[in-house]
């Protein structure tokens, strides 16, 4: 009783019209994900649509179409089209295995067997002898767009065995890719971490601002840091200009360089799975503190972003803590540099000064000043705070994801498969003339699965014609 | 400049005059005036090819940046496509009469869109850039070959022996139309696919990701769907006749709006391929 409820089951999931009613699904699903924002309630635009369209909020909030592609209906589908097509693959793998026998036997076809097992017979002019049959058949079928062989006294044209094999191996093809999408999901680790010119940070998850890592990915396993040597912001490279363009290292647990270059949009840094783009850049103002006497006992690097909306073009990535030698009395520092602005524009500063501001731990503002490199500013406990340098940084996204050999693979194959589906002929034509009671008969046998430039009925009809016989149709 | 817009608006008339041609000749059942509706087709070609051969060398990149630029690539493609298939397979002529209407729209959009030369943006200086335009330009065209012998399908079928049957009689039988109709979605299907494949690899190497679920790589994707789907009925459910024509006529438009609509109606980092502000 399992077993017969079991094969129902796969039954119902191998069915062409639940495969195309999971399409249509992912395919509905998608549109209207395109015309709602994505994302949660706490981004802005969203909350404007719900609010704008409060009628329909709810039922798009309960569908999970605010975060369309990752809901769970939609996983839900995705996954039923997966198994879907896994038994599609399967089914069609044994219809492929099926025609490569039957293409099998008709290559090896003679006269007796096409006269013993046949679908169509024709009755010929009976001023035809055997030959001009043949030769007339031939003629036709290659008006039609068959090409025959002649082996002896048959007319062959039989496709390659391995012509079936175009639709199995795309369905195989997109389950392997679905797998692929599914396994690196688990594996990838994704992420942008901000790196000073200059700084070497540990890829490690303390590194990253923002990053996604997949369950299975092992940061244990991870030895190595990212380095940038330097940041050019015009960039030149086949005579166009790259933009602004940091050249990242990676280097290895003992510190040694695996690989260098300049990272630009579509010349990413690849290290095995490793690959580094870059995403966006800023400043880096290093501030240092010194007590009384002079010595250095605090050194960090405030990162700048570049901001359209900022009154001065730049803000801040988070706060340095400055405390004193004793470790106590904490400060806040924040730096920005302020941007030049040509026709309204944004655009980098000729000269690099940075604005300091200083507040006490409750956020009061101790002390605001605009400094240039090399210029120290007295701190409220008797400390000095220098600013030693303004550089540049790079935001780099770098993603960890071993599965993409496996996923180009998986493309790879499915649109082998897809083109052998599209080119391959998948035809049996077998064709002899042969004596009986009522005069010459020309016998055929016609498999015509996929991409045959004519049909059966034409076929029938043309060979009659040249053959001015009556047509008799025995399948 | 002028010499490409004068040789653009050459070809535009070429194919309008070839659109006419077929109208009359279809209408009138005049077998000349289709044939000469198929060489004005492929004479547009040339002044066409000239023009964008002048502009690659003005702004130093094909036909892939701007409305201007992307909808003159798609129009070139779906005159080639059709002048070739059809110059192999006469009896196909008659299929123009839906077939280069879709040209003259494309190619006269882009004729009143802005003709200033983009540069190309870091984002898209990529070899890959090539071959993802050069398969959907491809895809386009055969989608829009199986839009216009699905046209033609129709309208035998809904005229089964009326006059528009006898105006298209010297189309192939009603099934082979259907036949070769499925065998255009096919091929456009496979193009199509391989636009993807190659903009999701592209994607990877540009941004660290291949896929994102921007609104073109979607919309994309949707086509993709509705063409499996077009597919999927046929071999398998075995759709076949009028209600499998009106698939195909209804799937062509949404191919359309993914290339050019998605990037006017949705905010997208592909958006640049016709604003021209970002790859």
């Amino acid at each position: 009783m399992i077993r017969g409820v079991l094969r129902k089951v796969v039954a119902f999931l191998r069915s062409a019209g639940l495969a195309a009613g999971l399409m249509v699904f992912v395919g509905v699903w998608s549109m209207l994900a395109t015309f709602v924002p994505q994302g949660d309630i706490s981004n802005p635009e969203v909350a404007a649509w719900a609010s704008a369209h409060a009628a329909v909020e709810p039922f798009v909030r309960f569908l999970g179409l605010h975060q369309a592609f990752s809901a769970l209906l939609f996983r839900l589908g995705v996954f039923a089209l997966a198994v879907a097509t896994a038994l599609c693959a399967w089914q069609r793998t044994r219809v492929a295995l099926a025609r490569m026998q039957t293409l099998k036997e008709a290559a090896i076809a003679d006269e007796a067997s096409v006269s013993a097992v046949h679908d169509l017979e024709i009755v010929c002019d009976p001023g035809l002898s055997a030959t001009d049959v043949i030769s007339r058949t031939a003629d036709t079928l290659e008006h039609l767009g068959i090409r025959t062989k002649r082996r002896g006294d048959v007319l062959v044209a039989v496709s390659r065995r391995w012509a079936v094999w175009g639709s199995p191996v795309f369905h195989w093809g997109l389950v392997l890719l679905i797998l692929a999408i599914f396994v690196g999901g688990l594996q990838r680790s994704e992420g942008l971490m901000g790196v000073a010119v200059g700084e070497t940070k540990p890829d490690a998850p303390a590194s990253y601002g923002t990053l996604r890592s997949g369950p299975l990915h092992d940061w244990g396993r991870v030895h190595r840091s990212i380095r940038v040597d330097a940041f050019d912001t015009d960039f030149r490279s086949g005579n166009l200009d790259r933009g602004p363009t940091p050249t990242v290292s990676v280097l290895d647990a003992g510190g040694r360089v695996i690989k260098k270059q300049p990272v630009y949009p579509n010349s990413p840094l690849q290290s095995g799975s490793l690959t580094i783009h870059p995403s966006e850049f800023g400043f880096a103002a290093t501030l240092s503190v010194m007590n009384a006497s002079g010595v250095e006992f605090g050194r960090a690097t405030q990162l700048i972003d570049i901001s359209q909306t900022a009154t001065e073009g730049t803000v801040p990535v988070g706060a340095l803590t400055v405390s004193n030698e004793a470790g106590t009395g904490q400060l806040s520092v924040f730096a920005t540099v302020p941007m030049d602005r040509v026709n309204g524009q944004l655009a980098l500063p000729q000269e690099r000064v940075a604005r300091v501001s200083v507040r006490a731990s409750d956020g009061r503002p101790v002390l605001d000043r605009v400094m240039r490199p090399g210029e120290e500013m007295a701190l409220p406990a008797g400390d000095t705070l220098r600013l030693d340098s303004i550089g540049f940084y790079a935001r780099l996204n770098i993603v960890d994801d071993p599965t993409i050999p496996l996923l180009y693979a998986a493309l790879a194959v499915a649109m082998m498969g897809l083109t052998l589906t599209v080119v391959a002929r998948q035809q049996i034509v077998l064709a002899t003339a042969i004596e009986g009671e009522n005069g010459l008969r020309l016998v055929a046998t016609l498999r015509l699965w996929r991409n045959v430039p004519t049909n059966r009925n034409e076929i029938e009809s043309q060979l009659a014609t040249a053959l001015r016989g009556d047509e008799e149709d025995v399948s | 400049m002028t010499t490409e817009i004068v040789l653009m608006w050459a070809a535009l008339t070429c194919y309008v005059v070839a659109t006419a041609l077929f109208v009359f000749g279809v209408t009138f059942t005049k077998e000349k005036l289709i044939h000469n509706g198929l060489l004005a087709s492929a004479l547009g070609l040339l002044p066409q090819l000239a023009a964008l051969g002048v502009r690659w060398a003005r702004v130093g990149h094909g036909p892939y940046i701007g409305y201007y630029e992307v909808a003159n690539g798609l129009t070139l493609f779906v005159v080639a496509f059709f002048a070739i298939g059809a110059w192999r397979n006469r009896r196909l002529s008659a299929a123009g009469i839906a077939i280069m209407p879709v040209a003259v729209l494309l190619l006269g959009g882009a004729m009143l869109a802005s003709k200033t030369g983009l540069p190309l943006t870091p984002n898209l200086a990529s070899y890959w850039l090539f071959i993802h335009v050069a398969f959907a330009n491809l895809a386009f065209a055969a989608f829009v070959a199986s839009f216009g012998l699905a046209i033609a399908y129709v309208i035998r079928a809904r005229s089964a022996s009326g006059t528009w049957a006898e105006r298209l009689k010297r189309l192939p039988a009603q099934d082979v139309v259907s036949e070769l109709t499925t065998r255009f979605v096919l091929a456009g299907f496979l193009f199509w696919g391989i636009m993807i494949v190659s903009g999701a690899i592209w994607a990877n190497q540009a941004w660290g990701r291949y896929w994102g679920w921007d609104p073109i790589e979607t919309w994309s994707l949707i086509v993709w769907i509705i063409y499996a789907v077009y597919l999927h009925v046929r071999f398998t459910l075995g759709w076949r006749g009028e209600r499998l024509a009106w698939f195909a006529i209804i799937a062509m438009p949404v191919s359309l709006f993914a290339l050019l609509g998605t990037p006017v109606v949705f905010n997208s980092v592909h958006g640049g391929y016709i604003g021209g502000v970002d790859g």
